[in-house]
């Protein structure tokens, strides 16, 4: 009796070091963000005394907490399923058999092994108004009269951190989904094949079963990614022109570091942390995998 | 027996000598400075510290630098987490907050000989450094706004140099008749303190002002100048399309040298970069004016050395961080100068405008007289323990503004209440 008792700890005692890394680095610091945002703490004034929901309500009546919310969800809304899509594609195409195909693979990784300000300076060479490379192919090749003003037209520039977030996110997705490609098991196929299904019927009824959890972790992981983006699109744009690239994730920097309103920026944090876990959700009961243990 | 008592005393005293010289070499030898600053011209600091290293053996400087754009935001984590930080860069605009903050100390509090400096430094440059009647700095740099145009441009057109924002609309649209796409380009970042900055230049040279003495705000009555002049802006930007944005004043130098636009407004140092024969292909073709307007004023500022709290705790770290600071910013200005010479930088010193050597360097890309004649005429900003963040606030709506993304009567309403807003919590009135 003893013995099994003892027998049923070591799970807990296994996991223990586990749980305080946990503890340590997400429960703690969602907490202090939460105690954060419901006290005045600004570097300027004295004491953090309790404030309620009053940072809350100013960040969200404040001038830039919708557009900063509007242009993180289309900036998610648009980038995760491109990036799920597109890597799927790219995996099929980096799963064929062709000559130099090993380089190829090696190059596509590329793009996600580069720090995101070091991709926002090459996007910036490329969609520059005055002097970026696409401009210059566009006008040589007689498709455009004048320059067209990528980064500082409002609706431009959303597309275009898109295409560069996209970019960079691209790789890893193509990764992955190569590593679920590979793991199905040929005779499945095989046996498709001989049941005469064509080639849709072969992704819907094989491929998509076999590596339906890992685009459900793709497509939360890029969601998650682009919702809490800041580097590549604070580099490419510093959040401009005016506010139409302020993201929400850029927001919370601001709040904090260039307004010295901690309080406030744990609030548009901490709304950043529900909306990300509403996505999660909504993600799960889009897609049910057998990910969570789910059906 | 007195010559045995005598002898062993002074064995006792050469070795109690002794051993305070080698504390005091031992302590010299221990201190390290961090000294952090934005990354302009990385190499000639470099260089600088070095120098000062040579001169001073028992100093250590290490050099931390941040790009200009994340400067202010990085210093705010990196002081208020307290992360070892002696002597850095300190602006104008955020010197209140950061005193207020306890972040940063007066000079002349720990070395009163600081105030010898004040008659040898020009007044503005002098309000900029100084916090509740105190010296927080000795000067890295003073410089103003200007407002530069392309003399060869205006002269291939038959064009006077603009006097007003209304001369400088009808240039542009006459410019833009013959061809040229955007006349102005506009150094168009919101993250960037100097974004308002160049602003209040503007609004300076109408004539007009951002506050009143009382610290109300003036700029949200449409009769403004301030008003005017995001109007105009927003008109140049949307209505007329004849500005082009940059992100920075690297990318304006670059795009001015394109030779596809005629104006813009940018530090005044920019100007020599711009004319620099060694590396722009339109080098000698740009000029400074008068900042258009009535009054013709523009914005003056310093940006400054200055010693941090932290660093003041330690006395050895503060000796040396005020050795430091003086080789940089004091002396015989020998740092200031090569600045001066070097980079084009304005200086705060009023030695080196008789300088030979500062005044030939100047001579090859700016008309000393347009320059002197405009710096005389530069105002300071309002600085307050909250202009910092309230610029922080209110540069996204400028920009919102310019672009069209809101009304200007929108945005300056919201920024004069975010200033009240502010005035009442931290003055309390």
């Amino acid at each position: 009796m003893a013995a099994a008792q003892r027998h049923r700890q070591y799970p807990a005692l296994w996991a223990l070091p586990a749980l305080c890394l946990v503890l340590a680095f997400t429960v703690y610091p969602v907490a202090h963000t939460l105690w954060t945002s419901l006290h005045q703490v600004m570097i300027l004034l004295p004491g953090e005394p309790f404030v309620g929901l009053a940072n809350y309500r100013a960040v969200v009546t404040g001038p830039f907490f919708l557009t900063a919310l509007l242009n993180s969800l289309w900036f998610t809304l648009f980038s995760a399923p491109l990036i799920v899509l597109l890597g799927l594609g790219v995996a099929h195409l980096l799963l064929a058999r062709f000559k130099g195909r090993f380089l190829v693979r090696a190059v596509v990784i590329l793009p996600w092994a580069l720090p995101g300000a070091i991709s926002a300076v090459l996007w910036l060479w490329i969609f520059h108004p005055s002097w970026g490379i696409l401009n210059l192919l566009l006008y040589e090749a007689g498709l455009i009269d004048g320059y067209i003003p990528w980064l500082t037209d409002p609706s431009l520039v959303r597309l275009c951190v898109v295409v560069a977030h996209v970019w960079t996110q691209l790789p890893f997705a193509a990764v992955l989904f190569m590593a679920a490609l590979v793991a199905i098991d040929p005779e499945l196929y095989e046996a498709a094949r001989i049941d005469g299904a064509g080639a849709w019927q072969r992704f819907r009824h094989v491929t998509l079963p076999q590596i339906k959890a890992m685009l459900v972790v793709l497509l939360v992981y890029s969601t998650l990614v682009a919702f809490t983006s800041y580097d590549l699109t604070y580099a490419m744009t510093g959040g401009g022109p005016g506010t139409a690239t302020t993201l929400l994730s850029f927001q919370i920097w601001k709040e904090s570091f260039s307004m010295y309103n901690f309080g406030n920026g744990a609030a548009v944090g901490f709304i950043t942390v529900l909306i990300s876990l509403g996505f999660i959700f909504a993600i799960l009961r889009a897609l049910p995998s057998d990910l969570f243990g789910e059906d | 027996m007195i010559g045995k008592a005598l002898f062993t005393a002074s064995a006792v005293a050469f070795a109690a000598a002794l051993a305070g010289l080698q504390a005091d070499d031992a302590h010299a030898q221990d201190v390290t400075l961090e000294f952090v600053v934005w990354n302009y011209s990385l190499e000639t600091i470099q260089d600088n510290v070095a120098k000062f290293e040579a001169e001073n053996p028992g100093i250590k400087v290490n050099v931390t630098d941040y790009t200009w754009p994340d400067y202010h935001d990085t210093m705010v984590l990196r002081l208020r987490g307290n992360t070892q930080t002696d002597v850095i860069y300190g602006g104008q605009d955020w010197l209140p907050s950061w005193a207020s903050a306890g972040w940063l100390v007066p000079l002349e509090e720990y070395f009163p000989e600081v105030t010898k400096y004040e008659e040898k430094t020009t007044n503005y440059a002098l309000k900029d450094m100084t916090y509740n009647g105190q010296l927080y700095g000795l000067s890295y740099y003073a410089d103003i706004i200007s407002f530069v145009y392309n003399k060869k441009i205006l002269d291939e057109h038959g064009i006077e140099v603009p006097q007003t924002w209304d001369d400088v609309l009808a240039a542009s649209l006459k410019l833009k008749e013959a061809g040229m796409e955007k006349p102005i380009v506009y150094e168009y970042d919101q993250e960037l303190p100097n974004f308002y900055d160049a602003f209040v230049a503007q609004v300076y040279g109408r004539g007009g002002d951002m506050f009143d003495a009382d610290l109300n705000p003036l700029f949200n009555d449409p009769e403004s100048e301030a008003f005017k002049q995001l109007q105009w802006l927003q008109d140049a930007f949307t209505k007329h399309q004849i500005v082009a944005s940059e992100p920075h004043e690297t990318t304006i130098i670059r795009a001015m040298n394109t030779g596809k636009h005629a104006f813009t407004v940018v530090f005044n140092y920019v100007l020599a970069a711009m004319n620099n024969p060694a590396d722009q292909p339109l080098a000698g073709e740009f000029a400074m004016a008068p900042m258009p307007g009535e009054a013709h004023a523009t914005l003056g500022f310093a940006k400054f050395y200055a010693m941090t709290a932290q660093a003041a705790e330690d006395p050895a770290r503060r000796d040396a961080a005020w050795k430091f600071i003086e080789y940089m910013g004091g002396g015989d200005y020998k740092v200031a100068e090569r600045w001066a010479v070097e980079k084009g930088l304005g200086f705060a010193a009023l030695p080196l405008f008789d300088d030979p050597d500062v005044q030939q360097a100047w001579s090859t890309w700016i008309d000393m007289d347009a320059f002197k004649d405009q710096a005389t005429r530069a105002k300071n900003g309002t600085w307050t323990e909250w202009t910092g963040i309230w610029s922080a606030y209110f540069r996204p709506l400028l920009a919102q503004a310019m672009v069209g993304e809101a009304s200007v009567q929108e945005v300056m309403d919201a920024g004069a209440a975010k200033w009240l807003e502010y005035r009442q919590l931290l003055r309390g009135n």
